[in-house]
């Protein structure tokens, strides 16, 4: 079995970038306020929920970015401030990734569906739906994905308690004020 | 554009007469779901019309558990993620509190690590072509072929780490122990006993004319489709993409070692190529090995010596990625200070590639659904989390 074949198929820029030129390219962009900042990995860019679809657009299709990968999605709760969407992104012709912060509010914050520019997002956005209660606009079937179909509690709220099954089963009893 | 593609439902007996759909269950306790997954069948005759996956049967709040426990403690719950490859779950775990934490890891740690990672993947993949072998119509023989490995690597890491499945070697800032004495002899057998085994896979599967025909131009995929989908790892790497997180961004020691992407001309991204793809990155995983075990440093430590007695960290947040067994695992680890993560996410290859399930079986037979399921390599630990 040969399994050392040598071909041309390797993406022209697979190694990770300088994230200096990254940021350039992103701020290029114009028109969309945003903030640039640098985690310890990738460069992250802050922008609200409503510009959210015009960044992905001109992410995708700029040729000299070209994020044609959606990583993960991931919420955070940031409680008493608000929450926070994490996208990360990466792009398979240029090899860089990046990570962009959308800052929400708390309960059920709107925040448009990436599932028309990256079909991956489907289960992700489900599982941050269910998991911290946001509500993608457009997404093509909005049910829970890990928990109960007819559950609507978000776990991954700070607010949530660790034992929250046990406070359902009665065995427990939870935090002041906590129903389900 | 259309997210969706068109769905392909019209078959011949539906073009001329009536038909009434009807809808199977399989799972969650079916054999050939591997685990706890349950998908709703909706079929007209022998052919899938839709598919709905149900999943959530495992799920034990990883990521709640992760943030209410200390950093150490936390690291027992992600070895039970993918639970075939506990020893490469921990490493991108640990990798993401040390890039928090700004840790240094010694050398020796680093050439561990990644020996202990490159045999889960062998380890991983084993159960892989025994299991996927099983599904196709081997019946217990490839099951078999592939216990005999898989059981001579569970017993060196039970001699390394002390525990064969769930090791929890691996420490933020290192390695929990140092390798036995007569490690590097018992390793080096070991890669001459996995080179025969997969061999011997090869011949009972490869080999076989039945297997081939069964998987061969069956759900085939373009790597356009897959990279839109989130497919990572062996199923994006059939596709023809010579795409692998240890040379796109290495990490640890990977960037030293020489090893190959398997690659064929005539790769389409169908079953076979799925199975082809695992059985020939094996064989690199022994290489991988090989050159740890004649360039690691012999001696010195294996634990960073300057770590304090309950780690605290500062602000930060990062997302590493790793080559896990199945793809990309991705961990987003958030921290505002104190022994405790405020957010720790687990982006699981399983849960990615299965989420494009519901694509690759429409249109095709019942039976073949089933093989398609068992080509993707899922593990429920690391989907349900």
């Amino acid at each position: 079995m040969s399994s050392n074949a040598t071909s041309a198929n390797l993406p022209p820029a697979a190694r990770q970038l300088p994230r200096a030129d990254l940021a350039a390219l992103v701020r290029a962009i114009g028109s969309i306020p945003m903030e640039v900042s640098e985690t310890r990995t990738d460069i992250d860019i802050r922008i609200d929920a409503g510009h959210l679809l015009a960044l992905v657009d001109a992410l995708r299709n700029r040729p000299d970015l070209a994020f044609d990968y959606l990583r993960n999605v991931s919420g955070v709760d940031q409680s008493p401030e608000g929450m926070e969407l994490k996208y990360h992104l990466y792009s398979f012709k240029t090899g860089y990734s990046l990570q962009i912060t959308v800052p929400t509010g708390t309960g059920h914050p709107h925040v448009p569906s990436l599932t028309g520019h990256y079909p991956a997002a489907d289960w992700h956005e489900r599982e941050a739906a269910e998991m911290f209660g946001f509500v993608f606009d457009g997404h093509p079937n909005p049910r829970n994905l890990l928990l109960e179909e007819d559950l609507h509690i978000h776990p991954l709220l700070k607010a949530h308690p660790l034992q929250a099954a046990e406070v359902m089963q009665g065995i427990e009893s939870g935090p002041p004020g906590f129903t389900i | 554009m259309s997210i969706w593609p068109e769905e392909k439902l019209l078959t011949p007996a539906e073009a001329e007469f009536d038909t009434v759909d009807m809808t199977i269950n399989i799972g969650p306790q079916h054999p050939a779901t591997h685990g706890v997954f349950r998908m709703i069948l909706r079929v007209d005759g022998e052919v899938v019309v839709d598919c709905e996956p149900y999943i959530g049967y495992l799920h034990r709040g990883l990521e709640k558990l992760t943030e209410n426990n200390d950093y150490r403690q936390a690291m027992g719950y992600w070895d039970r993620t993918d639970y075939l490859a506990g020893m490469a779950c921990e490493h991108a775990y640990v990798m993401a509190v040390e890039s928090l934490a700004r840790i240094e890891v010694p050398e020796r740690a680093e050439y561990i690590r990644v020996i202990m990672a490159e045999l889960s993947r062998i380890n991983s993949h084993f159960l892989f072509l025994g299991a996927f072998g099983a599904d196709v119509g081997s019946f217990g023989t490839s099951f078999i072929y592939a216990w005999r490995e898989r059981e001579r690597i569970y017993d060196l890491f039970e001699e390394v780490a002390g525990d064969r499945m769930f090791p929890t070697y691996m420490r933020v800032g290192g390695v929990a122990m140092d390798l036995p004495e007569n490690f590097e002899e018992r390793c080096r057998w070991l890669l001459g006993s996995i080179r025969q085994g997969i061999e011997d896979l090869d011949g009972l599967l490869t080999g076989n004319e039945i297997f081939v025909e069964r998987c061969r131009n069956l759900a085939p995929m373009s790597t356009e489709r897959a990279i839109a989908l989130g497919i990572t790892g062996p199923i994006l790497r059939s596709t023809g993409l010579q795409w692998d997180l240890r040379k796109a961004e290495p990490y640890s020691v990977y960037d030293r070692m020489k090893f190959d992407i398997p690659w064929r001309p005539d790769l389409q991204g169908d079953v076979f190529d799925r199975f082809w793809m695992r059985l020939s990155e094996m064989y690199q995983s022994c290489r991988i090995i090989e050159q740890c075990l004649d360039e690691m440093p012999k001696g010195g430590l294996v634990l960073n010596a300057d770590l304090p007695k309950t780690l605290r960290v500062d602000n930060g947040e990062a997302y590493i990625r790793y080559e896990g067994t199945k793809g990309e695992y991705g961990v987003y680890a958030m921290s505002k200070g104190g022994n405790k993560p405020y957010r720790m996410k687990l982006r699981s290859p399983s849960f990615c590639n299965l989420s494009a399930l519901r694509e690759m079986v429409i249109g095709s037979y019942v039976a073949d659904a089933i093989i398609i399921l068992g080509s993707l390599d899922i593990v429920l630990g690391e989907v349900d989390k």
